[in-house]
């Protein structure tokens, strides 16, 4: 007969040591997972922690001569310079409605493009509609703003050709800046309003498909399926993108407003971006570019937050 | 009459044909069940019947009118789906509730339904909860609700039960039967689990490679399998399968011989299957039987009876035994002793059942 032994906890397993023996044999376990995290927590290190040793120049007299260390705090001067500064106010002002506008327009556009391939029935019809607009992703801004700036010219541009057609007198629209806000928006959407629509249709691909099936027997048609079934499905992919779009709400794309704008169109198309490339690479005032950089990122973050803090409080969805 | 007759029904994807050419007549009220293995045909006939596959051939009668080409939303049939097909941002109410606004029912209407079919089925609760919040039996529940709101013609069910554990499986088939008695629903059940269908059906449909192998009641069928396949797949464990020579007064099968009731000599020479159910051998002799010698390979209690797996020449067999509490007395069994009147004989070339005398 085996004797009734009583089950205790083992002592070097509880605690503090306990946990320092677990966290042990995970690494030991999982090593080579950790392996692989390197590289990437290396660039991370390199190209992004390091690089914010240099943020304190945005409350430095910044000299080149002195080095990041050796140049004089300055405190909030550099702040009250960029919003005393109209141009920066412009700029600040600019990137908040080119976002504006390209959340209102540019985000829903993959949404839509992703519903309707998933409408599309006929397999190579599908994928060749999808390469179509799949394509301008893999095209340099370069080549996307030459693109542009060859249809809007006045003289062999394409839209003015058509515009001639109707009686129209042709406009030099990249010089109007009433024009650069919608040329800019559209031409975003063009580049990247397919390659952004693969998300949409994994997410979409991922709907349980009996879901359809059982609707279909309900009597649901395809409109009603969409509206009832595939947009509530990929809500939170789509609050996911949202949120990490309104992150970027700051980041308008500073290769292509560069390639596009000219001082005839700063008014509406200076961003901060490219206002920071003028004053710290061009003018030489690091300090000063680093001061907005920082009030951009601190912008960014704090939106972030916000939208992240609202869609898990409404959605049940969220980054983290 | 709201019957489903299906008329040679043929479904076939290009040049590969999955069912070929079914006929099946399903009564009103009756509960009728789809057994066989996977890929044998049985969840694409009721899809047929759904309306979510197309008919290739063949005639599909509802309530005694033809819809092949009817849409499924006008073929009043529901469908409960093997993984519910719930959906996920709706609540309980509202799911059930999708299919009545689809068909624009009145609000108050819809309201009346939800509450009185909820408490039919114990989820008045659960209403305003999202099937994430709810259990595999109660999203089960949910799933049924959802068709029985709709009130149609008939039920057909996918293999509903097959995400569940096998206790609440057991429970959620004892709620169907009810909910069936008490619906009157004509209803078509597609499983592999051949329990479910003994447990469920009024009748059940045998299915294999596209193929209907037998229809009968679950007795009929347990007691009078038209083939060997029946007879391997209804029954837990299966039937023994041995082949054997007929004689004058039965068969041999090895070197013993098994009396069968009806043997003649008019039989003796012909090669036969003889068919001999796990439950229906004795440990001793009780009536006219006769003995078969077996070496025991293992015994595996299973608390009220014990599986005997033992071999007879060539042929591998298990067998039931009752332990009344204790198998000791089952390691040392040499022979079982098989009932003449029990014995199933089955053509050794056509593998289809032989009646002897007849």
């Amino acid at each position: 007969m085996a004797k009734d032994t009583p089950i205790t906890a083992k002592s070097d397993s509880t605690g503090d040591d306990g946990r320092l023996v677990r966290l042990y044999d995970h690494f030991r376990r999982e090593w080579q997972i950790y392996l692989m995290l390197l590289p990437t927590i290396i660039w991370f290190i390199v190209f992004l922690y390091k690089p914010m040793y240099g943020l304190q120049i945005a409350f430095k007299d910044y000299s080149i001569f002195k080095g990041v260390a050796n140049s004089p705090w300055v405190g909030w001067e550099h702040f009250q310079t960029l919003f005393s500064n109209d141009s920066f106010i412009r700029a600040v002002k600019n990137t908040i409605t080119i976002s504006f506008y390209n959340l209102l327009f540019g985000f829903p556009a993959p949404i839509i493009l992703a519903l309707m391939f998933n409408e599309i029935l006929h397999a190579s019809y599908k994928r060749t509609a999808q390469t179509i607009v799949y394509l301008p992703h893999f095209i340099s801004s370069v080549i996307i703003a030459g693109i542009v700036i060859t249809a809007f010219s006045p003289t062999v541009g394409v839209i003015n050709a058509v515009m001639g057609w109707f009686g129209l007198d042709s406009i030099y629209f990249l010089t109007q800046p009433d024009w650069f806000r919608p040329i800019f928006v559209g031409t975003g959407i063009w580049q990247e309003a397919g390659f952004g629509s693969i998300v949409f249709l994994a997410a979409i691909a991922g709907v349980n498909p009996s879901l359809y099936e059982s609707a279909v027997v309900d009597g649901a048609n395809r409109w009603q399926m969409m509206w009832k079934i595939t947009i509530p499905s990929i809500l939170p992919t789509i609050l996911i993108m949202l949120i990490i779009r309104i992150g970027n709400v700051m980041e308008v794309s500073f290769e292509l407003v560069i390639l596009l704008y000219q001082p005839a169109t700063y008014e509406t198309a200076d961003v901060v971006n490219t206002w920071v490339y003028r004053q710290g690479l061009q003018s030489g005032q690091y300090d000063l570019a680093a001061a907005a950089g920082l009030f951009n990122a601190f912008v960014a973050f704090v939106l972030v937050m916000t939208a992240n803090t609202l869609s898990r409080r409404y959605s049940r969805t969220s980054l983290w | 009459m709201s019957g489903v007759n299906l008329s040679g029904i043929v479904k076939a994807y290009g040049a590969l044909q999955v069912v070929h050419g079914i006929d099946l007549d399903v009564q009103e009220k009756e509960f009728v069940v789809l057994v066989g293995p996977s890929g044998c045909g049985k969840s694409t006939t009721l899809r047929m019947i759904a309306g979510l596959e197309e008919i290739t051939s063949g005639d599909l009668i509802i309530d005694g009118r033809r819809i092949n080409r009817v849409a499924p939303k006008d073929r009043d049939v529901a469908m409960v789906f093997q993984n519910y097909a719930l959906y996920p941002h709706l609540n309980v109410a509202d799911n059930m509730a999708f299919g009545l606004r689809i068909r624009r029912m009145p609000k108050a209407e819809i309201k009346t339904t939800i509450d009185d079919v909820a408490e039919i089925l114990g989820l008045t609760p659960y209403l305003d909860r999202r099937p994430a919040d709810l259990s595999g039996g109660q999203r089960q529940r949910v799933a049924m609700g959802r068709a029985i709101v709709r009130h149609p013609k008939v039920f057909l069910f996918d293999e509903p039960l097959s995400n569940l554990d096998a206790k609440l499986r057991t429970q959620m088939r004892a709620e169907i039967k009810r909910l069936h008695n008490r619906l009157g629903v004509t209803s078509i059940y597609v499983t592999h689990d051949q329990v479910e269908a003994m447990t469920l059906a009024d009748r059940i449909v045998v299915m294999n490679d596209g193929n209907i192998e037998q229809v009968g009641t679950p007795m009929e069928l347990f007691n009078n399998p038209a083939n060997t396949f029946v007879a391997s797949f209804l029954g837990s464990p299966p039937m023994n399968q041995m082949k054997g020579t007929m004689t004058a007064t039965g068969a041999t099968v090895g070197d013993a011989e098994i009396l069968i009731d009806g043997a003649s000599a008019a039989n003796a020479g012909r090669d036969v299957i003889v068919g001999i159910r796990p439950e229906h051998v004795t440990l001793t002799a009780q009536g006219p039987s006769s003995a078969l010698p077996i070496s025991l390979d293992l015994v595996e209690p299973l608390g009220s009876e014990a599986l005997l797996h033992a071999r007879h020449g060539d042929n591998a067999m298990v067998f039931k035994a009752d332990t009344n509490g204790d198998i000791s007395h089952l390691s040392g069994v040499g022979e079982v002793h098989v009932p003449s009147h029990l014995v199933k004989l089955f053509d050794a070339e056509t593998g289809q059942a032989l009646t002897l005398g007849a």
